[in-house]
């Protein structure tokens, strides 16, 4: 009983973790028509009709495999989506697409090397897809007779009776397969696998016409449907890895367990270059599909002139994925250089790139995404609130409206309001403060604050926000 | 008119391939009950310490020695195998022609060769196929 209620709590736990809600967690795609004409509002996506277009184009693309080792750039300023599209793009891909998103500053980690930082995220973008065959027999076990000699010991043989929903049929067992069929405790009513090539039994549960044979039943039970059609199938299972993947668990000093853990360390180059070989090996011989993936890098801004340099180099490999950046900077000084470039990118890098501007959103389309925000973290809005909120996201910024959808849901929770009102949204304003109040505050108090050098030139501090 | 025709003609051409695909299947599975039975007929002989056999062929039934039932049964099994292989190895290229004239996309990875079990008892030991 209690292990029971144990089980409870951790499932609804699981559960809570899922339902978190993040800054993107209402899109769910790109948003396209079948003709990938952007609809106004679709998927989570509002306005940014161009550079929608755009991103179903590179998504088209993608899917046909042609734009493998070529760069996206999106550029815009910040809080007009950028994430977003990115985000639903990823969305729009589809599970089997492999899709890496990091930070630009994410480099930047003591334990490996930027370039082995940058080359773990490309070939994590990069699967490969293979085949596992297997011949098997199938069925629902109808009896298992094992004889044994008299007097214990000696010689024992077995019938295994297995059935379908099309045919039955029975199998004479010798002493490993029987013995690995009391390992396994089948009994008449189980669905069962067989691996023809290695002889392992698979207990698959039990099958729903023998759901009513015992009145109390573990928990683990499972029913499974009778097996339809032949009883010896071949099963073809197909698995897609990234190269990533392949590379860690061949590394010798870390193995499988670093996949879980997340701690892999820098791998040596060779242990690529012998993967490299097979991958190109299986390839000839039909053993493998690649399958080039997308690598997003949000603000790319972040990474210096040696990152840039490395991926201007790796987009001319053969497999590799397509790099999409996002930055937010215009004209900037190159990271590691002196040198101002626009977006704070190489000229050279900046050549290969197809570039997506996207741009501010319009009165209307802030109220739109206020208002799916509303929605997606359930919170009952008034007109009148959302049209104040939409002032706001206006006069300061899209995420600071955001941030105050929670707040003021929460400050109408407590007066026991189901509706959010204007002047909820107003107390969460006057209690929190956006960005240029703060710094205004800053201004007219700076002499009270510590280890101030009275520049007052707060602007120059807050470069960094967004 | 013209487009009426036009429908019709793609209709029957799906329905014609889907009906093969499953015509197939069924087949399969009549060839594969087969197996089994022959599979089955053929452990008794080996067990049966008898010098002739009953055989059915038809309707009729025939004595006959069981060497030569043997024979006969085997041959029957490797004939059956390669019909079952053909057959499966078919039908992965009519599901596929069928997706295409649906509009749909073909099933990744459907025309891979697949690893050798060694290859794949390596990748699954090391956790990588998640079931």
């Amino acid at each position: 009983m209690a292990s029971l209620a144990a089980a409870q709590v951790q499932e609804v736990r699981s559960i809570t973790r899922i339902e978190r809600i993040g800054a993107h967690s209402h899109i769910r795609g790109l948003g396209l028509d079948d003709a990938l004409e952007p609809r106004a509002i679709s998927q989570g996506m509002v306005g940014q009709k161009m550079a929608r277009k755009a991103a179903g184009v590179i998504l088209q693309m993608i899917r046909e495999g042609k734009i493998a080792g070529r760069a996206v750039l999106l550029a815009g300023q910040p809080g007009t989506g950028k994430t977003a599209i990115a985000m639903g793009l990823a969305q729009a891909l589809g599970p089997d697409t492999p899709f890496t998103s990091m930070a630009g500053s994410e480099i930047y980690s003591l334990e490996m090397s930027k370039t082995e930082a940058l080359t773990q995220a490309i070939r994590k973008s990069i699967g490969i897809r293979i085949k596992e065959e297997s011949e098997i027999i199938e069925g629902e076990v109808v009896e298992v007779v094992v004889e044994r000699a008299a007097g214990g010991g000696g010689a024992r043989s077995g019938r295994l009776t297995l059935k379908t929903t099309d045919m039955e049929t029975n199998y004479d067992m010798g002493t490993k397969m029987i013995d690995s069929l009391l390992k396994e405790k089948v009994q008449a009513g189980d669905v069962i696998t067989i691996d023809k090539a290695t002889g392992k039994i698979n207990k698959l549960g039990r099958s729903f016409a023998r759901a009513r044979d015992y009145d109390a039943t573990g928990q683990q039970a499972r029913f499974v449907q009778c097996p339809e059609g032949e009883l010896q199938k071949r099963k073809e299972v197909v698995h897609t890895v990234t190269l990533h993947e392949v590379d860690v668990i061949n590394s010798r000093t870390h193995g499988f367990l670093a996949l879980f853990s997340g701690d892999t360390g820098e791998i040596k180059s060779e242990i690529r270059e012998q993967i490299n070989s097979k991958v190109a090996e299986w390839r000839e011989e039909g053993k493998a599909e690649m399958i080039p993936g997308v690598l997003f890098i949000d603000e790319a801004h972040m990474l210096d002139i040696e990152c840039f340099s490395f991926l201007n180099r790796a987009l001319e490999s053969e497999t590799a994925p397509v790099v999409i950046m996002a930055t937010n900077r215009g004209i900037t000084r190159i990271r590691g250089t002196n040198y101002k470039s626009p977006h704070g990118i190489p000229l050279d890098l900046l050549d290969r790139m197809i570039i997506v501007p996207t741009t501010p959103y319009s009165h209307q389309e802030l109220r739109e995404i206020l208002n799916i925000r509303c929605e997606e973290e359930d919170c009952q809005m008034s007109a009148d609130a959302l049209t104040v909120l939409t002032r706001v996201a206006t006069e300061t910024s899209l995420r600071y409206a955001i941030q105050l959808i929670t707040t003021a849901s929460l400050v109408a929770k407590r007066r026991k309001a189901t509706e959010v009102s204007m002047e909820d949204v107003k107390k969460v304003y006057s209690l929190f403060l956006d960005e240029h109040r703060s710094e205004q505050f800053l201004k007219e108090y700076q002499d009270e604050f510590m280890f101030n050098d009275g520049s007052g030139d707060a602007s120059q501090l807050m470069e960094v926000s967004q | 008119m013209d487009d009426q025709a036009k429908i019709l003609k793609y209709l029957i051409s799906v329905e014609k391939l889907a009906e093969e695909i499953l015509n197939d299947k069924r087949e399969i599975i009549m060839l594969d009950k087969r197996r089994n039975h022959n599979r089955e007929a053929l452990r008794d002989l080996s067990k049966s310490s008898q010098s002739k056999c009953w055989v059915t062929i038809g309707s009729v039934l025939v004595k006959h020695n069981v060497e030569g039932t043997k024979v006969l049964l085997e041959a029957d099994q490797t004939q059956l195998n390669i019909d079952i292989n053909k057959l499966r190895s078919n039908l992965k290229v009519k599901v596929n022609k069928l997706r295409d004239l649906e509009m749909q996309p073909p099933v990744p990875g459907l025309m891979l060769v697949p690893i050798t079990n060694k290859e794949s008892e390596g990748l699954s030991r090391a956790g990588l196929f998640s079931r």
